[in-house]
């Protein structure tokens, strides 16, 4: 028996059976569905074992919607436990699981795989390239990340969820203080979704550097290939970090070491530490590529060519080596000099400067430019000042003697979801929009677009302001509830409203894709936006092979120069196209690294072992296989574009 | 695929190049890995709570045998991709026989060693310095493991293949692999034996 | 059998066995923590370097500038990870 209680979730609550009863419910229903419709095979063919890089993006932007209802779940819980004081909806130690998976789950499974699929779908249509340099090994990170998210996600019915916060502090999250499994699952699914990171990091930057269209320097890339490029450099090299942090705590926790224990020579310091080396290069891994859209978009409907190309690539080489120089920001209180402290203040306090360029950039690209207000720049415009408020409270975080104050309360809350808020969350919105309809064929409905910004944006604005507030009249964070005495009770109540107005937005969106699929009109053409960069100069819907004719290009704007200067963009003829073969291994081999996930998380060494010899029998495998590709002939090229010709000349 | 016949064989096609470039990203990606344990054990390094400290249990001859071990198999995988070259498929495999022997004795002493650290009572629980000293040594000797494999493989390959793009491709980037093993030793001799018995 | 053994590389081994020679002296001679770690710095770095421009054939293809580029960069920031860490953990920790 006593094999089994490790399975067991450590306080059991209705709404946990429930979910657990709802989870059963939907996967036998997916299973059924998937069945009954006979899809197995379309699913996978098409889908499952697929290494185009557009399907890989959208299954990529599709579990980031997924796992942002995951996590915005927790977040409406959360407010929903603080909005009145000496609440009881959650308990202490489900409130602590609560506020680390959300933390995890948003920042991990969502606003990574957001951009990522962002860069999946849209960095070689911009470069004029055919898929990315390693199409099965960008197949393989999708799947590890999925597989990575899949083991979180089944933490909190099987076992228990990690709880000692996304950060993880040890000793709070040695065995001695996170007694189940929870933090084990921390350790694994970071692990198994950080390799596939690491990989989408080096596949990128061979891509970028190596398949560029003709004519495409450097310097004349489009701005969100140069946000994805400095992204992915910043990712090769912070993640190996964490991965090197996750072994010592799964190895303190599983195998008894003492890296991060108080006794027996260990510094729990040192997991602070590692942890914000990786974490906070993390901050700008998800935000360089949001100022990457924001670019594009803020630059296509104020009709004008970005102003300060070079200063902004500048100000991002810039960011990508500052960002490994101010992570003890995030631990000033925890006993160091004022040497330290002083020498990352102010490093701290120089990496505003290049974010501050970016801004001035943006502002001048809308200067005297005819703006169109559409839901894409209606959420570039309501970053700009949200963003530079976030901005702002940085910098007053940043002043070392000052965190002292701040440190560990809601104020600190306050600052980082202003800036991920407005920073990443409006990015993706803003960029799923503006390219949803190179994606699927039509557009997203505008008026309920908008409706969905202002619910956010005013939703934002009343969760989050409040937190200032308390946060500097010392409302901890991190605290299941509060005495009535605090006076915090009337402000957690507006935070709660606020969180609500952000989660009818986010239903509003989810209803616009519903409701554009149904209404909208087919008939959008290739360039609705009239928009600037090469991804818009492929037909729609993009066929896998992307451009029949390699383009040729002569600047950062190629597209919008063959519209109004004269560039011709296709100048050879059609020839036959090499591309990659589907392949099963991936989703296969992460399924193996699921299986060793899992049971390292439980210690079922037998598992582990299986799965260790599955996954190495895997590689053994692709090293032996012979597998050049396959061309597409010229005939079925000249047959696919003319159905595509007929189809935009029909529609327009 | 296009076949540019005016290089070595494994930059020949455009997904060579792609491939060996994307290994030295990788590389990179490595140092950081390798650089962050070295962080961790200088942090750790007198950490040995009840447990001896390295100066106590280090031993200048397992150590130097290794490193000249390792040394060496460098210097015949270099040979190997010179070998390839100049089209010498006998000598290739030769040399790349003779690294994957000396990489197998390299783990040999390094087992050996870890044994000996058991015996005079250093083992993975025994402090933090001895988990991070573990950890490190024991991170490259997996990675030295998997090449062993990952040799073996390519060994296999190119004795049945020949020389293709594909193989002569596969084996220059071992090369690289091998000798970036090397170089993380050197860093391991100098800053954790050397340093730690001085 | 000699165009088997270029001359590059067998300076190349050469050359790194007597780099190790030199940073042994740091345990078979006597001297300070400060020159011992100097030396140790020194012949570390030119091996490492050794490798990378001997063996590893970093600078024959078009891709010198990034390969290069990419080396440089993990090694600035590995070190900076290293003294940094350092620093705050022990040397400015209070």
């Amino acid at each position: 028996m006593e094999f089994f209680e490790r399975f067991a979730i450590p306080h059991p609550s209705p709404l946990i059976y429930a979910s657990m009863v709802a989870i059963g419910l939907t996967m036998i229903a997916i299973v059924v569905g998937i069945t009954y419709f006979k899809k197995w095979g379309y699913l996978w063919r098409e889908w499952l074992t697929t290494v185009d890089h557009k399907r890989i993006g959208m299954m990529y932007i599709i579990s980031a919607l997924l796992m942002l209802f995951r996590g915005g779940a927790d977040a409406v819980m959360m407010r929903l436990q603080t909005a009145v004081p000496d609440n009881t909806f959650l308990d202490a130690q489900h409130y602590n699981e609560v506020f680390t998976t959300h933390g995890v789950v948003m920042i991990i499974f969502m606003a990574m795989a957001f951009i990522i699929g962002m860069m999946n779908f849209v960095v070689p249509l911009q470069i004029g390239a055919r898929d990315v340099a390693f199409p099965r090994l960008n197949a393989i990170s999708f799947w590890l990340y999925f597989a990575g998210a899949m083991l979180f996600n089944i933490s909190f019915v099987i076992g228990g969820s990690p709880d000692a916060g996304w950060t993880n502090y040890f000793p709070l999250a040695g065995t001695e203080f996170s007694e189940t499994v929870g933090v084990n699952y921390y350790m694994w699914a970071l692990q198994i979704s950080g390799i596939g990171t690491l990989m989408t990091g080096i596949n990128f930057i061979v891509t970028i550097l190596k398949m560029r269209a003709p004519g495409m320097t450097l310097m004349k890339m489009p701005m969100f290939t140069w946000s994805a490029l400095i992204t992915n450099v910043i990712i090769v090299f912070a993640f190996p970090v964490l991965t090197i942090a996750l072994l010592m705590g799964t190895l303190d926790r599983q195998f008894g070491t003492h890296f991060f224990a108080s006794t027996n020579g260990g510094m729990d310091m040192l997991w602070a530490n590692l942890f914000w080396v990786w974490g906070h290069p993390e901050v700008y891994i998800l935000i360089l590529p949001a100022f990457g859209i924001y670019s594009e978009v803020i630059s296509t409907f104020s009709q004008r060519n970005l102003y300060g190309y070079k200063s902004m690539v500048g100000s991002m080489v810039l960011i990508s080596f500052m960002s490994f120089l101010v992570w003890v920001h995030h631990f000033f209180t925890m006993g160091h000099g004022p040497l330290v402290n002083g020498i990352f203040s102010i490093t701290t306090m120089a990496i505003a400067v290049p974010t501050g360029i970016k801004i001035f950039n943006w502002l001048l690209t809308m200067w005297k430019g005819k703006i169109r207000f559409t839901v894409p720049m209606l959420y570039s415009v309501g970053f700009i000042p949200l963003f530079t408020i976030g901005g702002v409270t940085g910098v007053m975080l940043a002043i070392a003697s000052a965190d002292y104050q701040y440190h560990n309360t809601m104020f600190l809350v306050a600052h980082f979801h202003n800036v991920i808020i407005p920073g990443v969350v409006f990015a993706m919105l803003a960029g799923l929009t503006y390219w949803w309809p190179k994606m699927f064929g039509f557009m997203l409905n505008e008026r309920i677009g908008k409706w969905g910004f202002w619910f956010l944006t005013v939703g934002f604005c009343l969760a989050f302001f409040p937190m200032y507030i308390t946060g500097l009249d010392g409302q901890a964070r991190r605290m299941y509830t509060y005495s009535e005495e605090t006076g915090f009770g009337p402000l957690n109540m507006l935070s709660f409203f606020g969180a609500g107005l952000m989660a009818i937005a986010f239903i509003l969106i989810v209803y616009n894709v519903y409701y554009s699929f149904r209404y909208a009109p087919r008939n959008v053409g290739q360039d609705p936006w009239n928009a600037r960069s090469l991804e818009w100069a492929t037909p729609n819907p993009v066929p896998h092979y992307n451009f029949s004719v390699t383009p040729v290009v002569n600047s950062s704007e190629a597209f919008w120069d063959s519209k109004k200067n004269g560039h011709q963009l296709f100048k050879d003829k059609i020839d036959k196209i090499h591309m990659p073969n589907n392949s099963g291994l991936p989703i296969i081999i992460a399924g193996l690294f699921f299986v060793f996930g899992f049971s390292f998380v439980f210690g079922i060494w037998v598992g582990v072992i299986a799965a260790a010899i599955g996954i190495f029998g895997c590689m053994a495998y692709r090293t032996f296989e012979k597998d050049h590709g396959h061309y597409i002939p010229v005939e079925e090229i000249q047959e696919t574009e003319m159905k595509l010709e007929v189809r935009n000349n029909e529609n327009r | 695929m296009k076949i540019d016949n005016t290089g070595p064989l494994e930059y020949s096609t455009n997904q060579n190049q792609m491939n060996i470039l994307g290994f030295w990203i990788f590389l990179g990606a490595e140092i950081m890995l390798f650089g962050t344990l070295f962080a961790s054990y200088f942090t750790l390094e007198n950490g040995v709570g009840s447990g001896p400290s390295g100066a106590e249990v280090f031993e200048i001859t397992p150590v130097l045998l290794e490193t000249i071990i390792l040394l060496t198999s460098s210097f015949t995988i270099g040979l190997a991709t010179h070998a390839m070259r100049i089209n010498h498929k006998k000598a290739t495999l030769v040399f790349l026989g003779i690294t994957l022997l000396l990489g197998l004795s390299f783990l040999s002493v390094e087992i050996y060693e870890f044994i000996h650290y058991y015996h005079v009572g250093l083992t993975l629980q025994t402090s933090a310095f001895s988990a991070i000293l573990l950890t490190t040594l024991g991170t490259h000797g997996a990675h030295v493991t998997f090449g062993l494999f990952w040799g073996l493989f390519i060994f296999l390959q190119i004795k049945k293949r020949g020389f293709t793009p594909e193989t002569t491709n596969k084996s220059f980037i071992f090369s690289l692999y091998w000798h970036f093993l090397d170089v993380v030793w050197i860093f391991i001799f100098s800053f954790i034996y050397l340093k730690g018995m001085m | 059998m000699k165009e088997l053994f270029p001359v590059k590389q067998v300076m190349g081994y050469i050359f790194s066995l007597v780099l190790t020679a030199v940073a042994l002296s740091v345990y078979f001679l006597d001297m300070s923590f400060e020159v011992g770690l100097t030396i140790l710095l020194v012949t570390a770095f030119i091996q490492a370097a050794l490798q990378l421009v001997f063996f590893m054939h970093a600078g024959e293809s078009t891709d010198k500038k990034a390969i290069y580029t990419n080396v440089y960069y993990g090694i600035a920031i590995a070190l900076v990870t290293v003294f940094g860490t350092l620093l705050t953990l022990i040397w400015g920790y209070m």
